[in-house]
């Protein structure tokens, strides 16, 4: 009597597994605009749900980046949010400061953000990793 | 040698018990670990609407959050420890007509030093909303 081949899978579960990681490393960054390193402070709360909206970043290096693409200043970012706001009035605007730039920083963005009219403005948050 | 034939093709086939298992792991190490690349955030009022709500009139009670650069907390002119807000933030606002609190900071207090207070103040009291201004708010 002959034996039932024998499959080798681990291969292909070694592939299923690279695509899966390459895809959890890809999904938030095209769904979201967060192609920019930045590392956002950690925070329980958790109030947003992904969506198509707008992203400014703020590195560590105080370089302005909006939808990933690098701006000059706080009053590009304004006419770009206008831009925005002017198509979508509910448009959600999401700051992603790193966790080390000054709060005063951020908060011109702040600022900015809503002089150009929008109302729904987030700070980007990390969920902290559970521990054991 | 028929029958022995017959019995042979009858064995093959692929066992796909644990490549089901395997696909199974990974959907669901894919599900779990999937918020944790995900960014969240926090709603936050900005400065020129929470000075117009500031204007109005209600309730004289109000929650404002002070940091100052040497990280002290103030919460209505008195220093606090943080983790007091837990406690303290759900009793102010049950008092207040519009359950927002006010945030404001020295110059040079770091970005996730307010952050960190806005988490404690939407962990004590979800429904509270977040006013961040620039210049110190105090109890009127």
């Amino acid at each position: 009597m002959k034996s039932a081949p024998n499959v080798d899978i681990l291969p292909m579960a070694c592939i299923g597994l690279i695509l899966v990681l390459i895809m959890m490393r890809i999904a938030p960054m095209t769904i979201t605009h967060t192609r920019r390193e930045v590392s956002v402070p950690v925070a329980q709360t958790a109030q947003r749900e992904v969506q198509n909206d707008i992203s400014i970043a703020l590195t560590r290096t105080d370089s302005l980046f909006f939808n990933d693409q690098p701006v000059e200043n706080l009053d590009q970012v304004s006419n770009l949010v206008a831009e925005a706001v002017t198509r979508d009035p509910y448009v959600l605007v999401v700051i992603r400061a790193d966790k080390d730039c000054l709060g005063s920083r951020v908060l011109e963005i702040l600022a900015a953000a809503k002089h150009a009219g929008a109302q729904r403005i987030v700070c980007a948050t990390k969920r902290p990793k559970q521990r054991g | 040698m028929r029958g022995r034939r017959r019995e042979t093709r009858t064995n093959e086939g692929l066992i796909l018990n644990s490549l089901v298992d395997i696909a199974l792991s990974l959907v669901i190490g894919f599900m779990v670990s999937m918020p944790f690349f995900f960014e969240n955030g926090i709603f936050v009022s900005a400065p020129s609407t929470a000075r117009a709500a500031a204007d109005q009139a209600g309730s004289t009670v109000t929650a404002n959050i002070y940091i100052t650069n040497d990280g002290r907390v103030m919460l209505n002119e008195s220093q606090i420890d943080e983790h007091d807000l837990l406690e303290l933030i759900p009793r102010l606002l049950n008092r207040t007509i519009d359950r927002r609190v006010y945030i404001s900071n020295d110059d040079s207090v770091a970005y996730s030093a307010v952050i960190r207070i806005m988490d404690l103040v939407k962990r004590a009291d979800s429904t509270a909303s977040l006013a961040w201004l620039r210049t110190r708010r105090r109890q009127q």
